[in-house]
């Protein structure tokens, strides 16, 4: 079975989302085969859960002054700050070898691609349940989930480099607490590659390293990964979502 | 009148209330946080149901629309939001 992997590159964040869902309703109207794709964010960007209001969750102010964008994604889970990292997203039918039904089980087979490229690039990290990815004792890698129109789509991301401070910056955080203690504790909670490494891979590092770990992951599931492009189709229907969707306050601010 | 409040139920993660009533009656509910619900929709019709319910009743008619058949939820529980929608609720009539 084919799973095409297409390496998207940098895109801002509406687009990014956008073409996730684009990709997720190709395929479930079957024009578009099961799809894993690599991605980054530029401009930098902050997304928030579904069930997040963003303005609660995001100094709207601080990420205009900062040029960063904001955007409600269509899963759940928290706020992230996508800056120096690599993000991928997977999109297959309901019945797929890789997409049983067990939410909680699908996370641990499909986060396997990406333990598997970060022990190629030297580190070496565990799933943990519900969705995260663990190395030295620090999260490294997010991943969220969503079952829509017959399909699974989930998405999550790889630590690169952490700018913590430039984070907090940019997030609503509890007046209560003081941003230095907020930094501290995140700092024993969340690493990165480039802390892991001691040295920061690039983009492209990464990225080939996730999709030989993905192959390596998925091949004994009977999955053979397959370079390949978005259709321009795709792409223009990602960027009418992105346009109408997800860079409209009707969504992002829904909640 | 409406009254917001962040509540933490034991076991899950933050949990994020507006509600608003009027004349004693729940006219708008919203639970918000970094939990995940599946599928998305049959939470937010969950939300939607709430209108309307008398704010005695509130928590306990959460905890049945929160533990409907379908709806699975991970960083959050059924309890843990008709608690905290309770606790809102009363906050309300108190007024």
């Amino acid at each position: 079975m084919r799973l095409r992997l297409v390496d998207s590159g940098p895109a801002p964040g509406a687009l990014n989302m956008g073409i996730d869902e684009a990709v997720l309703r190709a395929v479930a109207g079957g024009s578009s085969p099961p799809t894993l794709r690599l991605y980054s964010w530029s401009p930098a960007c902050v997304t928030v859960g579904y069930f997040q209001s963003l303005e609660d969750e995001v100094d709207l102010e601080a990420c205009r002054a900062a040029g960063v964008d904001a955007v409600r994604r269509i899963t759940g889970g928290g706020a992230v700050f996508h800056e120096a990292e690599i993000t991928y997203s997977i999109v297959l039918p309901e019945g797929h070898p890789l997409a049983p039904a067990g939410i909680l089980e699908s996370y641990e087979l499909l986060c396997g691609g990406l333990v598997a490229g970060l022990g190629l690039l030297g580190v070496e990290a565990a799933f943990e349940p519900i969705n995260d990815i663990r190395a030295g004792g620090r999260k490294v890698s997010g991943n969220a989930q969503t079952r829509k129109l017959g399909c699974l789509l989930q998405h999550g991301t790889v630590l690169l480099g952490l700018d913590l401070e430039k984070m907090f910056s940019l997030l609503k955080v509890p007046k209560e607490k003081l941003a230095g203690k907020l930094i501290a504790q995140a700092k024993e909670r969340v690493t990165s590659l480039g802390s892991l490494l001691g040295r920061e891979p690039g983009y492209a590092e990464a990225a080939r390293a996730l999709a030989a770990g993905f192959a390596a992951a998925y091949g004994p599931r009977g999955v053979e990964l397959e370079r390949g492009e978005l259709r321009a189709d795709e792409l223009a229907e990602g960027r009418r979502i992105a346009a109408e969707k997800f860079s409209s306050e009707a969504w992002n601010r829904r909640r | 009148m409406i009254v917001r409040m962040d509540r933490k139920p034991a076991g899950g993660k933050l949990l994020r209330i507006e509600l608003e009533a009027e004349e004693g009656r729940v006219l708008r509910a919203r639970v918000r946080g970094d939990f995940f619900a599946h599928p998305e929709e049959l939470f937010e019709a969950a939300e939607a149901e709430l209108a309307g319910t008398e704010l005695a009743r509130a928590s306990e008619t959460a905890l049945g629309l929160f533990s409907r058949p379908g709806l699975v939820l991970y960083g959050a529980s059924a309890a843990g939001i008709a608690e905290a929608l309770g606790e809102a609720a009363r906050a309300l009539a108190a007024r």
